[in-house]
């Protein structure tokens, strides 16, 4: 296995304007969510919790279609910076869907009246949480580069699948938890306001992980470098 | 094609026959499930335990948990008998191992699966309303349980923590497959044929997804 060092350019000049604009557009969701967003007719202000829960939750969909498609790249090619971006992207869509879980289960508690319950897309986000886990797991105890590589990907093709499934669990089967919010048949069934602001947390979501991606990578590529040295010295 | 199938015979029937020399694996299973049915039934009371879903899926989580003992000493056996490297430098060997094992492996946890319910029907003096229903599930349910299992301790056939990883990556992905063999089964227990059927042909539909799936990345995953 060969490897090359990160890109100069990504790591030097685009990774601080992330970080730029990752603090900018989240100010402006926190400020949009807090000031600008109506409070929610039925369930007051606690509805603001929302604009946590869906974009960490469109985050981790985003964080681990990343996983799958480079778990597809390392295979195809075993060029080592597929691996790289894999768990980059993993250990992020883990931390966001807890994230996701955590923000559902504040606002499950005032308005379903308890911090979790046995629901589809409850039960569903949890599965895929926990597979994911494993595949955290499965990485930390493998040692050999591409051996790990290897059964990462593996995994990492196979969980995917949660993700339609996660996302599809409210039409599929009876639910308590609302129905999709944006991307559901016949278009958003939201207030403007609160659209827009969803918009703009999904976006500032999106920026922080794109943030943390280049980060991560930079870091495991660094990693990479390092194993490969030792075993060539 | 013709030559794949051959391998993959091959391999089911070399499996097959060190079973039946050797049968450590199967027997470990069966008494493994037996003693979990067993204990299950005791931690919840046999009252819970005969429930018409709750007897189901306390024997899937049992057959499912003696599916990983048999399968995790099938390859002990390739190990320790170097086998394996050699099974894998023959042309197509990976896919060849892959689909010999869930052939012989099926096959060896059907013979689980009847020990097992016997056990389990004894213990908890369960009625069947619909004995053909509930024989198509469980064959059904059995045969799809090896794709998913097989596939994880491939993975990590070489790895010191296998016994901590092998649950925890084919446990979520069996989930929809344990919750439609307890539906099918508590179903016949019930002597609903209709949703009995349904939960069966849902069971086919996903055992051939993961069956598909895993002979499409098991040579990899192996090698």
């Amino acid at each position: 296995m060969t490897t090359t060092a990160f890109p100069h350019v990504l790591s030097v000049r685009i990774r601080p304007l992330l970080g730029l604009a990752s603090v900018a557009t989240a100010l402006i969701a926190t400020a949009m969510a807090l000031i600008w967003a109506p409070p929610d007719a039925v369930q007051g202000q606690v509805q603001r919790v929302m604009y946590v829960h869906v974009p960490s939750a469109w985050t981790a969909y985003l964080a681990f279609i990343v996983v799958f498609l480079a778990s597809v790249g390392w295979l195809w090619t075993k060029r080592p910076a597929f691996d790289a971006i894999a768990v980059a992207s993993a250990e992020i869509g883990v931390l966001f869907t807890a994230l996701a879980l955590v923000a559902g289960s504040i606002w499950a508690k005032p308005t379903w009246g308890v911090w979790w319950t046995w629901e589809p897309r409850l039960i569903t986000t949890a599965v895929m949480f926990v597979m994911y886990v494993g595949y955290l797991l499965l990485r930390s105890l493998s040692s050999d580069l591409e051996g790990r590589a290897t059964r990462a990907a593996v995994i990492g093709i196979v969980a995917v699948v949660n993700v339609p499934i996660v996302h599809l669990s409210v039409t599929w089967m009876d639910a308590l938890h609302q129905l999709p919010s944006v991307l559901r048949p016949g278009g958003p069934a939201l207030d403007d306001r609160m659209l827009a602001t969803l918009i703009a947390g999904v976006v500032a979501f999106t920026v922080l992980y794109a943030w943390l991606m280049v980060a991560r990578t930079a870091l495991e590529r660094a990693r990479q470098e390092r194993v490969l040295r030792a075993r060539d010295a | 094609m013709v030559s794949g199938l051959r391998r993959i015979g091959l391999i089911a029937g070399r499996e097959l026959r060190a079973d039946a020399r050797h049968p450590d694996g199967a027997v470990a299973a069966m008494t493994f499930m037996a003693a979990l049915v067993l204990l299950e039934s005791l931690i919840v009371g046999p009252q819970v335990a005969r429930d018409t879903l709750v007897a189901p899926a306390l024997y899937w989580i049992a057959l499912l948990f003696a599916a990983i003992v048999v399968t995790t000493r099938s390859f002990d056996r390739e190990l320790e008998d170097d086998a394996l490297d050699g099974v894998l430098a023959m042309p197509g060997g990976a896919d060849a191992l892959y689909g010999g094992k869930l052939v012989s492996l099926a096959a060896t946890l059907g013979l689980v699966a009847v020990v097992g319910g016997v056990v389990e029907m004894a213990l908890l003096d369960l009625a069947v309303a619909l004995p053909g229903h509930l024989a198509l599930a469980v064959v059904i349910g059995t045969a799809a349980l090896p794709a998913v299992v097989v596939l994880d301790v491939a993975l990590t056939v070489r790895l010191r923590a296998r016994a901590v990883l092998v649950p925890i990556l084919a446990l979520p992905v069996l989930l929809p497959q344990l919750v439609a063999a307890t539906n099918a089964v508590a179903a016949a227990l019930a002597g609903d044929a209709v949703a009995s059927l349904a939960w069966s042909g849902l069971l086919v539909a996903i055992a051939l997804v993961y069956a598909t799936l895993g002979l499409t990345i098991a040579g990899t995953a192996i090698e």
